[in-house]
């Protein structure tokens, strides 16, 4: 039997937070391991538990989710990271990859995209999904590149 | 008999993080949800919710020109507003509207419930950050301001609040019009009053104008962009 998905949960907002949860309790395999409320938070629950994958947002108090991505990468760089974000912008998106994430989506989409989000950056793919037509990325079928 | 709550957020993924808490509270169901202020008056008038939870920020139709329709279509209605900021603007905004809860989306999950027992209760809830600007005086200060200088929201009728809306959002007249079902030459007219009463040349002074009395909200990313520079007054000949 494959071994569980690991999850870590990082948002300000409890409420995002149970929301997420509703999302990902579903799925067999998955297991939400930590939560944290805010970046430092974030980096020592990382560096603790070791997940599969940190789902991150990037506002945040004490410590913004690039700052912990980046920092985040160099600690436990077999964490994949996934951002979930309320920003969506392109600019936003290329900083976010550039910090070593594996993952976006938009908050917007989040109940929609998290699940195959989740399914490839677990697997070491990446995943982009935005909802601006303009933006470049697509919108209903979220790209997925090796 | 249960207590009926309606939700109105434009992140699924909010709603069901509220839906998951209050339903751990028996004698309480999620009647509807809405994506935006428009299905949330639409829906609030056709469910008669006892309570409706009204998220500040959405598309179409903000939360505070929802919840003002929302009570001029049932004055009895009560209306919990979730925000993100609890700037003495928003909460005045909120108070104006005739909400009769305001709860932050950071301690939704601690003060949501504490809320609609108030509401229940036929009491008002407000975080203890709100009431911590109440003590300090809020309320006498916003008197005062209010009577030494008329406020800028007034000046504008709903339609004409609705329409800024929608054409801040960056909606041409012709979809505003298709949206609220007028002819594109009404909204046109609508658009030429609103600048004309707020003394604006430009979408882009519209735009402004939207953001900084919260008709719209737009993302912060970390560090402080132009946008924000421009409205919060640092700057003012940015083009946005």
């Amino acid at each position: 039997m494959a071994a569980n998905t690991r999850i870590l949960l990082v948002d300000d907002h409890p409420i995002v937070r149970e929301g997420l949860r509703t999302v990902l309790q579903r799925r067999a395999g998955w297991e939400v391991v930590g939560e944290a409320a805010n970046g430092v938070e974030a980096l020592e629950q990382v560096e603790r538990l070791q997940p599969d994958v940190m789902v991150l947002d990037i506002t945040m108090p004490r410590l913004n989710g690039l700052e912990v991505c980046r920092l985040a990468r160099q600690k436990t760089p077999t964490t994949e990271i996934l951002f979930v974000t309320q920003h969506d912008s392109p600019q936003m998106m290329k900083e976010a990859l550039n910090a070593g994430a594996k993952g976006y989506v938009v908050k917007s989409n989040a109940a929609r995209d998290l699940v195959h989000a989740i399914e490839a950056v677990s697997q070491h793919r990446t995943f982009t999904a935005m909802t601006r037509p303009e933006s470049g990325s697509t919108s209903d079928s979220p790209a997925r590149n090796s | 008999m249960k207590t009926r709550i309606l939700l109105a957020d434009d992140h699924e993924i909010v709603r069901r993080g509220l839906s998951a808490l209050l339903q751990k509270h028996e004698g309480w169901e999620i009647c509807g949800e809405a994506i935006d202020g428009r299905e949330a008056v639409d829906k609030a008038k056709q469910l008669k919710p006892d309570v409706v939870i009204i998220d500040i920020g959405m598309p179409n139709l903000n939360g505070l020109d929802a919840t003002r329709r929302i009570l001029q279509q049932d004055p009895n209605s009560r209306v919990i507003v979730l925000t993100v900021t609890d700037a003495d603007q928003v909460i005045r905004e909120a108070l104006d509207a005739g909400a009769r809860g305001f709860v932050l989306k950071s301690d939704a999950a601690r003060d949501l419930v504490s809320a609609i027992e108030a509401l229940q209760g036929k009491r008002m809830f407000f975080t203890p950050r709100v009431n911590e600007l109440l003590l300090a005086g809020f309320l006498e200060k916003g008197q005062t301001m209010s009577r030494n200088q008329p406020p800028m929201l007034p000046t504008l009728t709903a339609r004409e609040r609705e329409i800024t809306q929608l054409l801040a959002e960056g909606r041409s007249s012709k979809e505003a019009a298709s949206l609220l079902n007028l002819s594109t030459k009404t909204v046109e007219t609508h658009r030429s009053n609103i600048m004309r009463k707020l003394s604006l040349h430009s979408i882009r002074d519209l735009v402004v104008y939207a953001i900084k009395n919260k008709i719209i909200q737009i993302d912060m990313p970390p560090e402080t962009n132009e946008l924000a520079a421009v409205v919060s007054g640092q700057r003012t000949d940015s083009p946005v």
